[in-house]
């Protein structure tokens, strides 16, 4: 391998988080300053395990005067695909059944013909996984961290968080604003099944009344009791911010009706949706808050979901800035023969993590952290006494 | 090379599970036999478990013990297969993407039984015995032994092996079916079959595909020839009423449309979508694609029966 005439490819996991563009850019700019040669894969991996596609192959030549035009506040130039696992990949086989087959070796087959000597990745948690099964299986690749809920536990910050947040207060402002108009309590959901952080710090800088998160068991009636004690003829609104993945002790049971007429689709299908593995449906906690708190105390309330709406649009100066920092990092590890790597933000440096020790943390609020002290410090409620 | 003969009985197959006692999958009391693999993946499928062919591990958090066995995170489990987070969560977390790897060893070394694998391998005459404990309760109520899935067409050659053999002991027979597969499958199979349960899911293809991962062309074209083959067979057409999918009069009628000249076809069930399922997608670290959607009402499943019982006389 020729170090001074590199060819190396980026591409994008699953998910889009704003200030993609701004990544791409650092890593081009960055490459083109030590001569090397970059290339964009289509939609994941997509690009080069379907390349009959695209017109271009599946990859995107990520020329200096592509690069140029490149707005950073604009979405991704390489598209994304639904998921990034080269090791299940959904198809139709020769007999016409749908099946699920491993293409890691053709991917990384099509990396060698291409003559790639290293991916920059652009994923979240899972993405990171599958980055290290390809990795360990020969793929010299560098990660990016993205991650809406800032919940990769290696990086201070991944890059899309801040734009999440920043839109996220945006509308809390918002929906305060109208719980005042019409007397009510607003329940919002926001993003972070696993970690709190956007729920916390978004709900510090509109200062809610109570923030939920997962990483603190909530019992509704203490909730209720704090709101009663809030509210008054003066101030007849609330505002309580929830996360998608906030955790409910002593929920009264919210069975499900299933019609009379034919109890399952099979006989084994029998176990009941309300056991701890439900898997989180968007608007399923801010209507479980909002319910329960209603028949606690006497106020109206209604529930929002901000949901997907956190996904799309510009990144923010911050997000921008770590994205081009990403960027680079990235090409600064492979030019340092780093492999089998994430860049992390780790102030005042950008740190390269191996793989191996960045996969499975998972980045929560812990009841000691120095925001769960502001929220207590503004008198918002967390769930419970801390 | 020489072809070796196989005893019919010792033919195996991956089976999900047997299930005694169901009501709802042909006439009587019947014993359901699940067999693992699929050739569609329906996005509001309540058995993922039986999707993928070969056995596969699952877990279960309430039976884990936790931080005081964690002898998951130790050799011979794949390294990162299984991680602890920081904080109070004493539960075993599962890196799915490298624990997909475990398999029947793997599983057997966990004290608690929290990991296990979802299907076996078992030989005709295994089921058969397991299958035949109930030959009572089949006799009094016109029961018998249904096999489910899954696809059942997947597994042909063990398939008809097991419902000739069920037939070699007097057990009346039904398969449930979406018959997305070669006709030389279902070929195999339908001799030996007394009723067959089969899916309508969606009527255009286009939006079959896009639901169910593949068209219906050639399952329609299954249907047909099923229907004309095998005269003596009683087929029941069902669909899964999902809605915003498919839980319109629109698709109630183009279905009765397709049975009703075919006398052989005797009813047309609907069954209405639940989220049942879901707890099993964790289980297995699967993703569920069918998020936000709910279950259809009484009223609108009422008024669907309607259209079928009118169609079939039954008014």
């Amino acid at each position: 391998m020729n170090i001074d005439r590199r060819r190396i490819a980026i591409n994008v996991g699953a998910g889009y988080v704003p200030g993609i563009n701004a990544v791409i850019m650092g890593a081009v700019l960055a490459a083109g300053r030590l001569g090397w040669e970059v290339v964009g894969i289509r939609n994941g991996f997509e690009g080069l395990l379907s390349r009959d596609h695209s017109p271009d192959g599946g990859l995107v030549d990520l020329s200096p005067k592509l690069i140029e035009n490149l707005d950073p506040s604009a979405g991704g130039v390489l598209g994304q695909s639904a998921r990034i696992d080269p090791f299940h990949v959904r198809t139709i086989n020769k007999d016409d059944m749908v099946e699920e087959v491993d293409l890691s070796d053709d991917l990384l087959k099509t990396l060698q013909d291409e003559m790639i000597d290293g991916l920059i990745s652009v994923v979240g948690g899972q993405g990171l996984s599958i980055l290290y099964k390809l990795h360990r299986k020969g793929l010299n690749a560098v990660c990016i961290p993205r991650s809406i809920e800032n919940d990769i536990a290696a990086t201070m910050v991944s890059f899309g968080f801040n734009s999440a947040l920043s839109f996220t207060i945006e509308m809390l402002d918002r929906a305060r604003q109208a719980a005042q108009s019409a007397r009510k309590i607003a329940v919002v959901e926001v993003q972070g099944e696993q970690a709190g952080w956007i729920a916390l710090q978004a709900g510090i800088a509109v200062c809610a009344d109570a923030v939920l998160i997962p990483e603190i068991p909530v019992d509704l009636k203490n909730v209720a009791a704090r709101l009663k004690d809030k509210i008054s003829a003066r101030r007849p609104y609330g505002l309580v911010v929830v996360a998608q993945g906030a955790q409910f002790i002593n929920k009264a049971k919210n069975e499900e009706a299933v019609s009379s007429l034919k109890a399952s689709l099979s006989p084994l299908a029998t176990g009941s949706s309300n056991s701890e593995h439900v898997i989180l449906s968007s608007g399923q906690a801010a209507q479980t808050v909002a319910t329960e708190l209603q028949l606690l105390i006497a106020e109206e309330t209604y529930p929002l979901v901000i949901g997907p709406w956190v996904r799309g649009g510009a990144p923010t100066a911050v997000d921008r800035q770590l994205g081009l920092g990403y960027g680079a990092g990235a090409v600064r590890a492979l030019n340092a023969g780093k492999n089998g790597v994430m860049v992390a933000f780790v102030p005042p440096d950008m740190k390269f993590v191996p793989l191996a020790e960045a996969i499975n943390k998972v980045r929560t609020v812990s009841t000691d952290s120095l925001f769960v002290k502001i929220a207590q410090s503004l008198g918002i409620f967390l769930g419970r006494e801390l | 090379m020489k072809k070796q003969n196989i005893n019919p009985s010792d033919i195996t197959g991956t089976v999900l599970n047997i299930q005694r006692y169901c009501s709802h999958d042909g006439p009587g009391i019947r014993t359901t036999v699940f067999l693992k693999g699929c050739s569609l993946r329906c996005k509001w499928c309540s058995n993922p478990e039986s999707i993928r062919m070969k056995p596969e591990l699952s877990y279960d958090p309430k039976k884990c013990t936790g931080r005081k066995c964690g002898l998951c995170l130790k050799s011979p489990f794949p390294e990162g297969a299984f991680y602890f987070v920081e904080g109070d969560d004493e539960h075993v977390k599962v890196n799915w993407d490298l624990a997909m790897d475990c398999d029947e060893t793997h599983a057997s070394l966990c004290p608690t039984g929290a990991l296990e694998m979802f299907g076996k391998t078992m030989t005709v005459n295994e089921v058969l015995d397991e299958v035949e404990k109930d030959s009572s309760f089949y006799r009094n109520t016109g029961g018998g032994m249904t096999i489910s899935g899954g696809e059942v067409m997947l597994q042909p050659d063990f398939a008809a092996a097991l419902l000739k053999g069920a037939h070699d002991r007097g057990i009346n027979t039904a398969v449930e079916t979406a018959c997305n597969v070669p006709w030389a499958n279902i070929e195999k199979v339908l001799p030996h079959v007394d009723t067959m349960l089969h899916d309508h899911k969606l009527t255009i293809p286009e939006r079959h595909k896009k639901w169910t991962g593949a068209d219906n062309k050639r399952i329609k074209e299954n249907f047909k020839k099923a229907y004309e083959m095998f005269p003596d067979t009683t087929f029941i057409a069902r669909t899964p009423l999902i809605p915003g999918v498919n839980a319109d009069e629109e698709h109630i009628r183009a279905v009765l449309a397709f049975i009703r000249p075919h006398k052989n076809v005797i009813d047309y069930e609907l069954l209405p979508y639940h989220r049942f399922g879901l707890g099993k997608y964790q289980s297995l670290g699967v993703v569920y694609e069918l998020d936000d959607y709910k279950t259809p009402s009484d009223d609108l499943v009422k008024k669907l029966q309607a259209i079928i019982d009118e169609a079939f006389g039954r008014k």
